[in-house]
Order: C-alpha cells, then sequence, then structure tokens
C-alpha cells in the first residue's frame, strides 16, 4: 500500500490536508519506514540530520508525511513539527533493549505535550525480524499504552526493512484519521 | 540573540542564509516502482546558472512522478518555504507551494513532492516538451526570498 493509496482511502474525510508525523530514537527505522511506503530502496539509509517530508497530492487531497531525526540533539527541535498533526506515529527499535526505558520517556513527553492533545497514537514495533526483539506486546507494557485514556491508540508489529506489518498500520491511520470541524 | 537577527538588514540575512544553504542533490523518480530515474549530485541552488537535466523519455509514461530535493542550512530558519513551478515555454503549468516552517540550524533536509501525471492522452509528446520545460524553485524564508532554482529537462 503506497502512500498515494492511502490518500485514496481517505477520500471520504472532509479535510483537505492531512499531517502525520513520524517519530523515534534514533536508529528506530523512521526513514525505512517511509521509503517503504514508497516503494523505495531501503539499503543505503543514512541518519536523518534534519527532517523528511514526502507530501503526496491527489484529487485536491494533500498527505504530508512528516519524519524528523531521532538523534538527542536533535530531539529538543521536535516540538516545531507538532502542530496540526493529524496522527502521531512513533517507531520503537524492538532489539535496542538498552534504550527502551529511553524511547519510553521521550513518548510519554510527546503524549504530555499541549500541542499533540488527543492526537492518535500509532506505536511500529519496528525489527521484528532480529532474534532479540521484544514481541510488541511487551514493548506496548514498557511505553504504559494501557495507560493512555485521552486518546485512541494502536501497536503494530513491523519490520521496515522488508515491509512486513507497515501495511497494517496504515490501514489502521486510515480509520483513525479524526474528523475536523 | 534574537534582536541580532530582527535588527538585520532583509539583504544581509539574505546572504548570510545563503552562505550557508546548499542544495545538495534532486532526483526525479516513477512514484509507482520508487526507482530513481534522473539524479543530480551538484548544487542547483546557483541562482545565476540555469541547470540542465537529461531524463529518460519513459518519464513520461510514469503514472505518478516523485521530485526529491535534499538541502542543508547552517542558519535556523523560522518560515521557510518553497514554491515550485513547473514551466512549459515560460508558461505555468503545474505548482506545488510548501511550508516547512521551523528548519533546525546545521540541518539536512530531503522535501519529495508526489503528484499523478495528466493522462497519457493528454501528455504532450517527448519531442514538444524537450528542452521547452523548466522547473523552477523558490527557496523564501517568510517573505524573503533566499534564492530560486532552475533545472531545464530535456528528455533523451
Amino acid at each position: 500500500m503506497g502512500l498515494l493509496n492511502i490518500l485514496k482511502k481517505l477520500r471520504s474525510n472532509p479535510d483537505k490536508e492531512l499531517r502525520l508525523l513520524l517519530l523515534g530514537l534514533d536508529n528506530a527505522g523512521k526513514t525505512t519506514l517511509l521509503k517503504q511506503l514508497a516503494s523505495e530502496d531501503v539499503n543505503h539509509v543514512t541518519p536523518t540530520a534534519g527532517f523528511n517530508i514526502k507530501s503526496v497530492l491527489s484529487n485536491g487531497f494533500k498527505l504530508n508525511v512528516w519524519d524528523i531525526g531521532g538523534q538527542r540533539k536533535i530531539r529538543p527541535y521536535w516540538r516545531n513539527y507538532f502542530e496540526n498533526t493529524d496522527i502521531l506515529i512513533y517507531v520503537v527499535d524492538c532489539s535496542d533493549h538498552q534504550r527502551l526505558e529511553e524511547t519510553g520517556q521521550e513518548l510519554a513527553e510527546l503524549l504530555e505535550d499541549e500541542k499533540l492533545r488527543g492526537v492518535n497514537l500509532l506505536v511500529y514495533a519496528n525489527k521484528q525480524d532480529l532474534a532479540t526483539a521484544l514481541p510488541a506486546s511487551e514493548i506496548a507494557q514498557h511505553l504504559g499504552l494501557h495507560l493512555i485514556r485521552d486518546r485512541t491508540w494502536q501497536i503494530q508489529a513491523c519490520v521496515a526493512t522488508d515491509g512486513t506489518g507497515v501495511k497494517e498500520g496504515m490501514e489502521w491511520v486510515c480509520k483513525n484519521i479524526p474528523t475536523k470541524k | 540573540m534574537t534582536e541580532v537577527i530582527t535588527t538585520e538588514e532583509p539583504q544581509k540575512r539574505v546572504e548570510k542564509i545563503l552562505k550557508g544553504f546548499q542544495v545538495n542533490w534532486m532526483n526525479l523518480r516513477d512514484a509507482d516502482s520508487g526507482k530513481i530515474l534522473w539524479q543530480n549530485n551538484e548544487d542547483m541552488s546557483s541562482p545565476d546558472v540555469e541547470h540542465e537535466a537529461r531524463v529518460p523519455k519513459r518519464i513520461l509514461k510514469c503514472r505518478v512522478v516523485s521530485r526529491e530535493m535534499n538541502f542543508s542550512s547552517v542558519e535556523i530558519l523560522e518560515r521557510f518555504r518553497i514554491e515550485q513551478k513547473v514551466l512549459f515555454k515560460g508558461r505555468c503549468l503545474e505548482e506545488w507551494f510548501f511550508e516547512f516552517g521551523y528548519v533546525i540550524p546545521n540541518s539536512t533536509n530531503t522535501w519529495q513532492s508526489v503528484i499523478e501525471s495528466a493522462p497519457e492522452s493528454q501528455m504532450m509528446p517527448a519531442n514538444v516538451l524537450n528542452g521547452n520545460v523548466v522547473i523552477e524553485t523558490k527557496f523564501f524564508d517568510g517573505d524573503l526570498l533566499i534564492t530560486t532554482s532552475r533545472v531545464r529537462l530535456f528528455y533523451v
């Protein structure tokens, strides 16, 4: 399911412009995921030192996906990109046990932010192909997703490098775009 | 610190931004397959030069094409935006305005726009388009024009 297909599914939405925001620690797989969605080669992805944006236009409808770099020095700038977000997509490297707590803290901060209040959340539990990867259910526990009360959320196991689970996540996104007045 | 910026004269500000601003590469893709059909790695933001791109003819058969550019900025930009136009003999066929807002200092960023082509029946043939199509990209910080990039397309 490419980005154009996502956009086509959203035609019934009264909003003309949609904004998806992709965040997560560095090396979580955000850029790979975005490239996978566009059927692009994922073999030469390098750390994002800023943002990557994909804008898709079809029949007057616009979809913008914002992928912001996850390095520690870039994270303080994330807030500059929160406004008008329709869905927050948070990517976790499930094999990075050492930084589970760190990724949990970053997510908790995002969920507390006024500008992202009530924005529905999709968590991609990425790198499920690695032997050391924790299953999505355990990641959900670590992130405390079951405690979230102020928004709809979903966790989706995936392998961004080969596309496994990516489509399922995007289908959830399509169904959970808020209808703004 | 911000006082320095606000009291700066616009021309000085443009010069400062431009000194640290660079388009690193641009490419065109068949957006259905994700395959790159053309890529250029020279700085195409220099305003005085019209750049040339030799693009395979089969791009005109693509249902969806993407244009992607990668750029770096040393300076913070508060209200960064782009106006991209596809011109045929100077006439605008297509335009795309995009507002990025904030640009992180010392960042490298990419913007990719994906657009469906006109139906093949309405598509002008390669020999008519050849050398007559220019992709013009204007970079702004708010109302301040930073630079213009022009790339003329040749279909080979």
